[in-house]
């Protein structure tokens, strides 16, 4: 299996994973409409809306957070970039990737450390917070493979470029 | 190094990079956990980017991010964009650019029920731009009506960017959004005076539609706005009164919206996925960029910047006026390069606590910040919904569409001139809402 497919792999995982995510707004949203109308005119809410939503918001971000990437979706300025030779601008590439798979191998390490020890549950479904925190590593990590293709497609440029 | 100069090279390093193309909200992240670790320790900075990533995107008021989005992508796909236009042409045929004015009623209506502005000028480019060509309108004229009538949908709420200055600044989003109603109109009108004043000076500009347009018919094409009313008034509606919360009135708005789609039988898979996964990119862009800005904002407190240069700002002894003034002009030069979102997520650590020390009110600032963010929309050499026209209208150059939208990059300096005179323009909805 050659890289190319690993790659392919990688961002279909990634976007199946962002599906996931993306297929729970519909749900959140008739959540809290129905639980607006049932306290309105029943004067009976959804117990457990509030946190219900909140778990729903962590996994739609954080699953998306790898595709977003995917589609250049985390937003950078590029008007110094723009202007500079296109070796020049391949070398800032690589040095803000690596920085960011940095930054971003920190939050994989600590979500996990900090999610996997986590015992608080949720104040009125008792729904346990820990799985959750523990999508951080997991989107984290995807979100890393991400920018790993980004750096190696860099570095392809830099040799196609080579005389 | 003292804080002070720590937090100095740290803001360095972050435009440097900044400047080098890192995305943003990873600048963010790096530079904040690096001075974290010099001011505090690396102990203490290790876990503060992951738990702010979770806090930030399980943080309840937030999910009303996807919601706004929903609500403008169901209000595209249910074709109201379109309806609204055709209604508008009806009622200003015979105004001097009727097309232009119909462009920005339509637009500012669409606002009403869209959070993002690029979807809204995406949409109206495609509809409006090729009937204003068809009657000869100025090309740079016309692409500049549909750049500007686009940025509305930041002010005329749901608004994102209220939400953000909401998320940054720690103010009452529902009293942000109904602050928005008032300048909203406000600056549509300035719109369209804008476009009236430059159509009598210059008639050649949008020659008079042919065709009469009876009573009958204006009556029946109210229908194609009443259900935008409807959806609003419900939305802010229930705001207003404290009826709900923001977010559940995105869920209501949003549900309604999805209502009116699958009853016209609009509603396909493609433009399902498309509207989800808009929502997901806007909303993890617009999370990871404030977590980015918290994780900032943490180091930056160390470093006791923001309170030094607040009390610096406040020993000058200079008009507060002078400041605010020197702030705008800031933002409009930030908004040529940045995009709104950043813009606000980067400056506003240490702006805001500068305006609170002048003695702003920071509700009224938000309105100041978000007709600055719509401002960076249409300015040169990055305009976000300038590219988006540019992309849907390949024959008209880039430079014309800037120049088209010059005159409204004025109307919205005067607007915001107008409601630093008159503050009652921005507060006096909030002030009476329901508590």
């Amino acid at each position: 299996m050659g890289w190319g497919e690993v790659k392919q792999g990688i961002r279909r995982v990634n976007f199946i994973v962002c599906a996931i995510g993306m297929a729970m707004v519909i749900p959140l949203m008739l959540l809290t409409f129905a639980d607006v109308m049932l306290r309105g005119f029943f004067n009976k809410p959804i117990p457990g809306t509030f946190e219900l939503s909140q778990y729903i918001l962590a996994i739609f971000i954080l699953l998306g957070a790898a595709y977003t990437q995917q589609v250049r979706g985390h937003v950078g300025v590029d008007f110094v970039t723009s202007r500079l030779s296109p070796r020049l601008r391949v070398y800032c590439e690589i040095l803000t990737t690596l920085l960011s798979l940095f930054i971003i191998a920190i939050v994989i390490w600590q979500g996990w450390v900090e999610g996997i020890t986590e015992k608080a549950v949720s104040d009125q479904l008792r729904i346990p917070q820990y799985p959750f925190r523990v999508l951080v590593a997991v989107g984290g990590f995807l979100l890393w493979l991400e920018l790993l293709i980004d750096l190696f497609g860099a570095f392809g440029k830099l040799r196609r470029n080579e005389p | 190094m003292t804080p002070i100069a720590a937090g100095i090279v740290g803001s360095f390093l972050l435009l440097l990079l900044l400047f080098l193309g890192m995305p943003i909200a990873f600048v963010m992240m790096f530079v904040g956990f690096l001075g974290i670790s010099y001011l505090a320790s690396v102990h203490a900075a290790l876990p503060v980017v992951a738990n702010t990533v979770y806090e930030t995107a399980a943080y309840y008021p937030y999910t009303i991010i996807p919601l706004f989005i929903l609500m403008g992508a169901f209000a595209g796909g249910a074709g109201i964009t379109a309806k609204l236009y055709g209604s508008f042409d009806k009622w200003f045929r015979k105004l001097p650019g009727g097309l232009g004015i119909a462009t920005i009623a339509a637009s500012a209506f669409f606002a009403a029920l869209s959070g993002s502005s690029v979807a809204a000028a995406a949409a109206m480019g495609t509809i409006a731009i090729p009937e204003m060509r068809r009657f000869k309108y100025d090309p740079a004229l016309a692409v500049g009506v549909v750049a500007a009538g686009g940025t509305l949908s930041f002010l005329i709420p749901p608004s994102l960017g209220f939400v953000v200055y909401g998320m940054l600044t720690e103010q009452s989003i529902g009293k942000l959004l109904v602050s928005g109603i008032l300048p909203g109109l406000v600056l549509s009108l300035s719109f369209i005076a804008v476009i009236v004043v430059k159509v009598k000076l210059n008639p050649v500009l949008a020659p008079v539609t042919p065709g009469h347009v009876s009573w009958k018919e204006k009556i029946r094409a109210l229908g194609g706005v009443w259900e935008t009313m409807l959806v609003f008034f419900i939305v802010m509606g229930g705001i207003y009164l404290g009826f709900v919360n923001p977010t559940e009135a995105g869920a209501i708005g949003a549900t309604a919206l999805f209502v009116i789609v699958i009853s016209k039988l609009k509603l396909t898979w493609r433009g399902l996925s498309t509207a989800l996964v808009e929502a997901t990119r806007i909303s993890v862009l617009v999370l990871f960029l404030v977590a980015g800005a918290n994780v900032f904002s943490y180091f930056l407190a160390l470093s006791t910047i923001p309170a030094s240069v607040s009390a610096w700002m406040a020993s000058l002894q200079i008009s507060p006026y002078a400041v605010l003034s020197l702030i705008v002009l800031i933002y409009v030069m930030l908004g040529c390069f940045l995009d709104a979102i950043s813009m606000m997520v980067l400056t506003m650590p240490v702006i805001f606590p500068v305006v609170k020390t002048l003695g702003f009110d920071p509700i009224w600032f938000g309105v100041v910040c978000v007709m600055m963010m719509e401002a960076g929309l249409i300015t040169p050499p990055v305009g976000l919904n300038v590219y988006t026209l540019a992309g849907v209208v390949k024959d008209v150059p880039m430079a014309t569409i800037f120049r088209g939208s010059m005159p409204f990059l004025c109307a919205m300096i005067g607007v915001v001139i107008l409601i630093t005179i008159f503050p009652g323009i921005a507060l006096y909805l909030p002030s009476m809402m329901g508590r």
